[in-house]
């Protein structure tokens, strides 16, 4: 119940909706309460032989009038705790969604997205239900259970309470033993089923040595005995799930029937009427309810607390990449500096980059190449700040990247990243996903300087055209250069490709790259690649192999030392032959590297 | 439609079903018998005040004894009915596991492993809620309904007649919100489901949106689909409360003041039966709680139906593994291999494969070169049969491929894969697959025929050594040689080998080139190469490009003519000089 002092914060904040709704409810528990009165004077009347007309009339209008006061205030209730419930749901949903969007990748690097993903939406729903159900249950069956009680003992008669409740504890001990038997059966019943969804998957990713082992028939069997463990499981759950509901029956019923025989000695001695006594066993009745809920409550909080616990624990975490204090409001430009003695992620001992300097002039442009895992990608997510280095040791116009207002570093860099992300939106809002307010013209001019525009018309609605999920599926070279058109339409200060070529045929990217030139005089580009025609005109290449600079120079100087990038160009050169089939079956040999 | 096909899932279980119901039939008539006994010891008893002790410990043992009767035949129906829908979707579950074991690969090639295995586990987990829920909800609820009804005619006719409108009027209720609820529920699922495709793209893209400062932006638009889907909830909250709970609560005020009246003029007449209007007003206090529990079932029984139509989908698919064709049973004794102009198409577009001819000898080694998509893994798709041979014709020992039973294709051509997939289990049941026919002497021979046998015996367990999921605790080298072992202990006349591109240390690579060495003498083998020194001494080579041979010959000849062969050959010789 701790959970409920852990979200006082939020009844603070909807005093009113909760206050109102718990008022409600006890207006509601005490008009539950007239018509079995209403019912007892009635029938008091007629046995008596006194009813009149008028009498009738009164009792008829009363119950009228109650009753419709009773919708009113069902439906109002719903409105004010579930209203809040949901007002709550929808209130960490945001939270959360804010908190994402502040976090380093590092975080998402850690945490799956499925995981992050079962937070915003399952344990956000144990929450409301918390918050609403959880809330009313407590708050009706406290309610309810005790005017009832209050009023079949002190209006009615204490003894016959007593007596008719004598058998209620038998149901509370009952349903809490059957409880915690029913939560360790239904532990291995889950347990058995993820068995079977282990099998599907296993069996399902196997498929091709099951075909070609002709294994169908003895999966199907061992299939067929998990599925047997599944049952037998369940059917021990049912076991004790089939208990609740006559249990409940019988102890009801027990109570009803001393109700009926005691009552009726008072009935015979003159204690109580007939009436009283019918409308004693209405409100016992009532109290059904209460008892269930009580059950299905620990259930509800027992969900809300876990879930709440993880969700707290998640937006504590702080983000690990901000701003400083006294951050420079400035957009960064100017000369490009790497000063880095060393770089390891957090939480691993390995040396990513090691002894890196390298200075990039205002407008030049950098390749950088190297193997996989040679630390390319972190050079230049180092630039981004994905992650820090040590302070000062990258600095862009003489100031380190950690001075500068994280907006204002973000707004002077344009970043193609290596796996190319696309939203679910139109082509135009994805090109123009950071200026969402750019025109058709100036969408459809980067297109063209990343080579889509041809591409984009040719779809079925051209700009319009749906990409991601349900939309069009698109090359991995075209998302390339639509990432790329996205970037170049911030016209950044400084452009960074990051294997963002890779992708594209080599006579596209010799026009992409063409382009780059043409349009960003005076403009910064740092291009890693894999394929070394994609850096070849740049101003300084540096070769890395596991995190060091290994040979730099321009692609003339490069090719002269006779080290790895002049094998691994001469290499290439024969890969894209083998690649265009060798000139062996009449295709033109001719490379476009040559 | 859906529903009716789910329904004949009970067929084999009637029984046991109509013995449940009949139980259920008789607990729900116990429970309205209840308050009639009430009634009448009320009216004959105690009202006129005369007490026959004798009548009085029948009635009341009666009571308590049909009050036993009752909560034990609920007990009896509610667990029969949940062990019903337990065999029930046990039933399901096989047919569809059992109908995907014998579809083909092209449906595999299309359908994503995650849709496959929720159809099979999740979907068919929904629609047992619907059997363990909503069917047994609905039959009791309503048998109750008309339980009560009977009790009603039993104690006043006339009144039960007038009673018989609620009927109408609940039921024009529950369509009513039915309709309104199904829009609004509908609505607001979808905006969950935008909710959630913004969250796991914006969480999958963050490094993308925060680098092009759109936070504020996505924020907001996250903020506004909140907001729909909290107005759509709160919709949801009004219309339930508008037309389900309190609505049947002011229905039930209504009918207990018309009972009252009933009464109350009644006696102004003559005398009345107090008894029956305790009775009445009893079972109509109890005729609401099942319209309510009705109403409550509705949304899961929707969602059971949209589960059952993806699993009847799939139970529906026609696109089955090739089969033996003809009556005749050839055999394969030699494991000589022609293919004769095969052509092949996945999409049935383009061709992956044109016009492939080549003849293996028995005991030969025909290596499959080529670059990526050249058609070599193709080849031996056709070859294992995975794909049905459409244009051209393949031959094992001179009778055509189709013509070949299942068993004896799968116990005479061993496929080794790129990616050996290992089973959990352990080291021995890898090896020997279920096959009990093979022994655990011929299992140790086949590991140490491979070279396994050296690190299976220094395993803690040996044989008998746990794999987990995938074998993840194995190198890759390891797991090659456990299934290398898993192919040899069939004894297969012919073996496909697709090399594997992952690279493992010298040793076991070491181990590795001399099993296969092995492996392939008196086989007829038909091997992709990636690495060009592995397949020197093939008997033929064929270069493989865009789907045609564009070379064939020995790996001198191939080197001799200066081709594609060539190139590869000395862009691998780099490679190990380079090494990337």
């Amino acid at each position: 119940m701790s959970i409920f002092k852990d979200l006082w914060w939020f009844f603070k904040l909807e005093k009113k909706s909760y206050s109102l709704g718990i008022l409600t409810l006890v207006m509601l528990a005490l008009l539950h309460l007239f018509a079995p009165y209403a019912v007892r004077v009635v029938v008091d009347k007629i046995e008596a032989g006194t009813l009149t007309v008028e009498d009738l009339l009164l009792w008829t209008t009363l119950s009228l009038v109650v009753g419709l006061a009773t919708y009113c205030f069902g439906f109002l209730w719903r409105i004010m705790l579930f209203g809040a419930s949901n007002r709550l749901g929808k209130l960490l949903r945001n939270r959360l969604y804010e908190h994402f969007t502040r976090m380093s990748p590092r975080f998402f690097h850690q945490r799956r997205t499925g995981d992050l993903m079962a937070h915003a939406t399952n344990d956000i729903q144990a929450i409301v239900a918390t918050a609403g159900e959880g809330v009313l249950t407590l708050a009706d069956s406290i309610i309810t259970g005790g005017i009832v009680v209050f009023t079949m003992a002190f209006f009615i008669d204490w003894k016959l309470t007593v007596i008719a409740l004598l058998p209620m504890p038998l149901m509370a001990w009952a349903t809490s033993k059957y409880g915690s038997m029913l939560h360790k059966r239904f532990h291995k019943a889950q347990e058995a089923f993820s068995h079977t969804n282990d099998k599907v998957q296993e069996n399902i990713s196997g498929v091709r040595v099951i075909k070609a082992f002709g294994q169908e028939e003895y999966e199907k069997k061992e299939f067929k005995k998990l599925l047997d463990d599944v049952v037998e499981k369940n059917i021990a759950v049912a076991r004790i799930d089939a208990l609740f509901d006559p249990t409940i029956i019988l102890v009801v019923g027990v109570s009803f029937f001393l109700t009926v025989a005691y009552g009726s000695f008072g009935v015979v001695s003159g204690e109580i009427t007939i009436g009283e006594l019918t409308q004693f066993t209405i409100y016992l009745g009532h109290l059904i309810w209460p008892m269930l809920a009580f059950g299905w409550l620990f259930n509800i909080v027992e969900r809300g607390r876990a879930s709440y616990d993880r969700v707290e624990a998640l937006l504590h975490i702080p983000p690990d990449i901000a701003d400083r204090p006294d951050a420079v409001d400035q957009v960064p430009s100017g000369e490009v500096e790497y000063r880095l003695k060393s770089f390891s992620y957090p939480e691993s001992d390995k040396m990513v980059l090691k002894d890196i300097f390298v200075r990039v002039k205002q407008g030049e442009t950098l390749g950088i190449v190297g193997k996989t895992g040679s630390g390319k990608t972190t050079f230049l997510r180092l630039l981004l700040r994905e992650f820090d280095a040590e302070p000062g040791s990258i600095r862009i116009g003489g100031i380190p990247v950690t001075d500068y207002k994280l907006l204002r570093l973000r707004q002077a860099i344009g970043y193609v990243p290596q796996d190319h992300v696309l939203f679910s939106a139109t082509v135009a809002e994805n090109i123009a996903f950071g200026k969402p307010e750019a025109t058709q013209e100036e969408i459809e001019e980067v297109a063209r300087l990343a080579c889509i525009h041809e591409d984009i018309l040719h779809f079925e609605h051209g700009y319009e055209t749906l990409v991601g999920e349900r939309g069009v599926t698109l090359s991995g070279g075209q998302k390339q250069r639509i990432s790329i058109a996205r970037a170049l339409l911030l016209d950044p200060e400084i452009l960074i490709l990051d294997d963002s070529l890779s992708a594209v045929d080599a006579k596209t990217e010799h026009l992409i790259l063409e382009a780059l030139r043409k349009n960003r005089k005076q403009k910064t580009t740092l291009i890693s690649a894999h394929r070394l025609s994609a850096v070849e005109q740049a101003d300084q290449i540096i070769v890395l192999e596991n995190g060091r600079v290994i040979e730099r120079g321009t692609h003339q100087e490069l090719m002269q030392q006779n080290g790895w990038y002049k094998e691994m160009y001469e290499r290439q050169q024969l890969e894209s032959l083998v690649a265009e089939g060798g000139g062996t079956v009449g295709h033109p040999t001719t490379s476009p590297l040559s | 439609m859906v529903i009716r096909r789910l329904l004949l899932y009970l067929k084999p279980y009637q029984k046991r079903f109509w013995i449940a119901f009949a139980a259920l039939l008789l607990a729900t008539g116990a429970d309205v018998v209840l308050p009639v006994i009430v009634s009448h010891f009320i009216d004959h008893y105690l009202v006129p005040r005369t007490f026959d002790r004798d009548t009085l410990l029948l009635l009341g043992g009666s009571f308590l004894l049909l009050q036993f009767l009752s909560a034990g035949l609920h007990y009896y129906q509610l667990f029969s009915f949940q062990t019903i829908a337990q065999w029930v979707i046990r039933q399901l579950r096989i047919d569809v596991f059992a109908k995907v074991q014998h579809l083909g690969l092209s449906f595999f090639d299309r359908t994503p492993d995650g849709s496959l295995v929720s159809r099979i586990t999740n979907d068919t987990e929904a629609i047992k809620d619907m059997y363990i829920n909503v069917l047994s909800s609905f039959m009791q609820n309503f048998i109750f309904i008309i339980g009560v009804f009977i009790a009603m005619f039993v104690l006043d006719v006339r009144l039960a007649l007038w009673c018989l409108i609620l009927l109408p009027v609940s039921l024009t209720l529950m369509q009513g919100y039915r309709r309104l609820s199904s829009k609004v529920y509908r609505i607001s699922r979808q905006k969950l489901a935008q909710m959630n495709a913004k969250l796991n793209e914006s969480i999958q893209g963050m490094n993308i949106i925060q680098s092009l400062r759109q936070e504020a932006r996505l924020r907001r638009e996250f903020g506004s689909l909140n907001e729909e889907h909290y107005r759509a909830a709160l919709k949801n909250v009004k219309l339930f409360g508008l037309m389900l709970r309190p609505a049947t609560q002011l229905l039930s005020v209504l009918a207990t003041v018309a009972v009252l009246n009933f009464f109350g003029f009644e006696s102004f007449m003559g005398t009345v039966k107090i008894g029956v209007l305790y009775g009445f007003l009893n079972l109509l206090d109890r005729i609401f709680e099942p319209v309510n529990q009705m109403m409550m079932r509705l949304s899961q029984l929707q969602q059971a139906v949209v589960s059952a139509e993806r699993v009847f989908e799939l139970l529906d698919r026609t696109e089955y593994a090739p089969q033996k064709q003809g009556e005749k049973n050839p055999v394969i004794t030699e494991g000589r291999i022609e293919f004769a102009n095969v052509s092949f198409s996945y999409d049935g577009k383009n061709d992956v494969l044109k016009n492939i001819s080549f003849v293996a000898e028995p005991g030969q080694t025909v290596a499959l070169v080529g670059h990526t998509g050249s058609g070599k893994s193709s080849i031996i798709n056709l070859l294992m049969r995975f794909y049905p041979v459409e244009r051209g014709e393949i031959k094992i020992d001179g009778h055509p491929l189709q013509t070949y039973d299942d068993q004896e294709l799968r116990s005479k051509i061993g496929l080794v894969l790129q990616d050996p997939f290992l089973f959990v289990g352990d080291v021995k049941s890898n090896i020997r697959l279920h096959n009990e026919s093979i022994t655990d002497e011929q299992i140790k021979e086949a590991a140490q025929f491979v070279q396994a046998a050296p690190f299976i015996e220094k395993l803690p367990r040996g044989y008998e050594e746990p794999v987990v999921e995938r074998g993840a605790t194995f190198s890759s080298g390891q797991r090659q040689l456990i299934s290398f072992a898993r192919t040899m202990a069939i004894h297969p006349k012919i073996l496909v080998l697709d090399e594997a591109t992952a690279s493992v240390d010298t040793e076991t690579e070491e181990a590795i080139q001399a099993a296969l060495q092995k492996m392939r003498q008196g086989r007829t083998t038909i091997a992709i190469a990636h690495r060009l020194s592995t397949i020197q001494d093939a008997d033929l080579i064929l270069v493989l490009h865009r789907g045609e041979i564009v070379e064939r010959g020995s790996h001198q000849e191939l080197l001799a003519m200066k081709g594609l062969y060539h190139k590869m050959y000395l862009l691998q010789t780099y490679g190990s000089a380079v090494e990337v």
